[in-house]
């Protein structure tokens, strides 16, 4: 009689604690800021943060410190909080340190990393100044309204650019290169970056394919 | 010296032991180089990693957005010689693409002849018109390859400022171009090296224009590839963005010769590499007699409007939106 007593009070505890747990998880992602949705998607895409990893399905919130993962054979598109749409292609991840928006819109501090893999950012235009900057291991790009691709690849990054401009920056030696639209660049890890290039139609259809996801 | 003595002076000169060789070419000081000759032009493309930097002399080697004013001219102190002429070009070029690998190109100079004894010419070289289509370009071996054709319309120029003879004759060249990077190749310091180089065939409209078969080679050192793409140096500013380039271009007649000899000019200089800009200075060396004595010096300040104008005039006319 009394072990039985014992059982219940500890399956009580057990379920009461589990509960408790979850809860004080709902509350703290609920109180992490949301950078963005999940707006389309092809095969099972992930979302990591603090040792937690869940699927996203369309219309699932991405918050300031998750790392996006895109398995191969996997696209995922978010729409952001100021409107920018992020497309990554498979194989891809990419973490959100901070994605910050101003009252009404007018000022933005977005900044993200691109471990590996192609991402093409559609960034929307703001009033007053703002940052959006994406790095990686060797260098960082940043950016004003534009339309744009980077490729993180083990040791070098390239950055090809449709509408607008971006400015790519070596990390290690801190110089930049101006990248104008229909031109790209390439950086190689603790060098400079390579001199902006115009590109060609077929290396510009190959990362919009890639980044399509329907 | 007593003016009424020079061309006693001209005389001795041909009578030396190259006279056979030496009669019209001889005679200047430094030829009216891009007066007389087909397009000089400035080269801002890229294959792959590798970007082929202003040519002073060469023709360019493919297509492209741009635009740019270059002057040359003999440096001074030069003597002049009756009935010898020193020229002086200003030139301008106007290139357009008309889809990613096929582009035109205009050119027009304008020139001063300075002559012994006698007054200054001035006056518009012929109009000069390329078309040119890039058939090959492979960026991973960082070599391109194009064809084209250039066009002298004759009569488009004032005949005072001509090669005598020249003055109404037109002159058609098809070309071929290439350049060529040594970056995808395993030889360390030496990957920032390039070569480009054309081959042309001139067409003289008719007699007395001779046909001139017209090589020229460039070989470049890019200091840009060698601190983008082999080591991290800590280089000035103005260092970092040099490439030392020296350009080597003949000229030799194919068939019936008119006179005209065999020319060669070798063009060491610099180029400087801004974005969306390039400013190169090159000096002229005559290799031959008939191509001239004395030095000279040729400036080039290049805008590449695809660059500084991607959305409107740098753009291909005929391009997918």
């Amino acid at each position: 009689m009394r072990n039985c007593v014992m059982r219940r009070r500890t399956a009580v505890t057990v379920i009461a604690a589990v509960a408790l747990g979850f809860f004080s998880i709902r509350t703290a992602r609920t109180t992490t800021q949301q950078s963005g949705t999940v707006v389309a998607l092809s095969g099972q895409c992930f979302a990591e943060a603090g040792g937690w990893r869940r699927a996203l399905r369309i219309g699932d919130p991405i918050y300031v410190g998750d790392t996006v993962d895109v398995p191969t054979d996997a696209k995922l598109q978010l729409r952001m909080g100021d409107g920018s749409v992020i497309s990554l292609a498979s194989g891809s991840r990419m973490t959100i340190h901070t994605f910050e928006i101003g009252t009404r819109g007018q000022q933005r501090d977005a900044r993200l990393t691109l471990a590996t893999g192609l991402l093409r950012a559609v960034v929307s235009p703001v009033s007053q100044p703002s940052i959006f900057e994406v790095d990686c291991a060797a260098g960082k790009a940043a950016v004003g309204s534009t339309d744009w691709f980077m490729e993180a690849q083990p040791g070098s990054v390239r950055v090809g650019v449709l509408t607008g401009s971006v400015i790519l920056t070596s990390l290690a030696t801190g110089r930049s290169v101006t990248i104008p639209a229909r031109w790209g660049a390439r950086l190689e890890a603790g060098l400079d970056p390579v001199a902006a290039r115009l590109w060609s139609a077929e290396e510009f259809a190959d990362v919009i394919g890639r980044t399509d996801v329907r | 010296m007593n003016k009424a003595k020079l061309p006693i002076e001209k005389h001795r000169i041909q009578r030396g032991p190259n006279c056979s060789k030496v009669r019209i070419g001889a005679v200047p000081l430094l030829i009216a180089w891009f007066a007389v000759f087909p397009a000089p032009a400035h080269a801002y493309i890229a294959a792959g990693d590798r970007v082929f930097p202003g040519t002073l002399i060469l023709p360019q080697i493919a297509p492209t957005d741009e635009t740019y004013i270059q002057g040359a001219t003999p440096f001074s102190g030069t003597p002049l010689v009756a009935p010898a002429f020193r020229g002086t070009d200003a030139i301008g070029i106007f290139g357009k693409t008309l889809t990613e690998g096929l582009g035109i190109r205009l050119r027009e100079v304008y020139s001063r002849v300075d002559r012994a004894g006698a007054s200054s010419r001035y006056g518009w070289q012929n109009l000069t018109a390329t078309a040119q289509y890039m058939a090959v370009l492979d960026g991973p071996h960082e070599f391109l390859f194009s064809v084209g054709v250039d066009r002298q319309f004759g009569g488009t120029g004032a005949g005072r400022v001509q090669r005598r003879g020249f003055s109404g004759l037109g002159a058609t060249t098809p070309s071929i171009y290439f350049g060529k990077g040594l970056g995808d190749l395993d030889i360390g310091y030496l990957r920032p090296l390039a070569i480009s180089g054309t081959f042309g065939y001139l067409i003289g409209d008719k007699s007395p224009r001779p046909d001139l078969l017209m090589p020229g080679f460039a070989i470049e050192y890019s200091i840009p590839y060698l601190v983008s793409k082999v080591r991290a140096l800590d280089l000035p500013d103005l260092i970092r963005a040099l490439t030392p380039i020296t350009e080597l271009f003949l000229m030799t007649p194919a068939g019936q010769a008119h006179g005209v000899t065999t020319t060669a000019l070798i063009a060491p200089g610099v180029s400087y590499a801004g974005e969306g800009w390039q400013f190169g200075i090159e000096a002229m060396i005559p290799m031959t007699r008939a191509t001239g004595r004395g030095l000279g010096v040729t400036a080039q300040f290049h805008l590449s409007l695809d660059y500084l104008f991607p959305n409107s005039i740098g753009r291909p006319l005929f391009s997918p939106p």
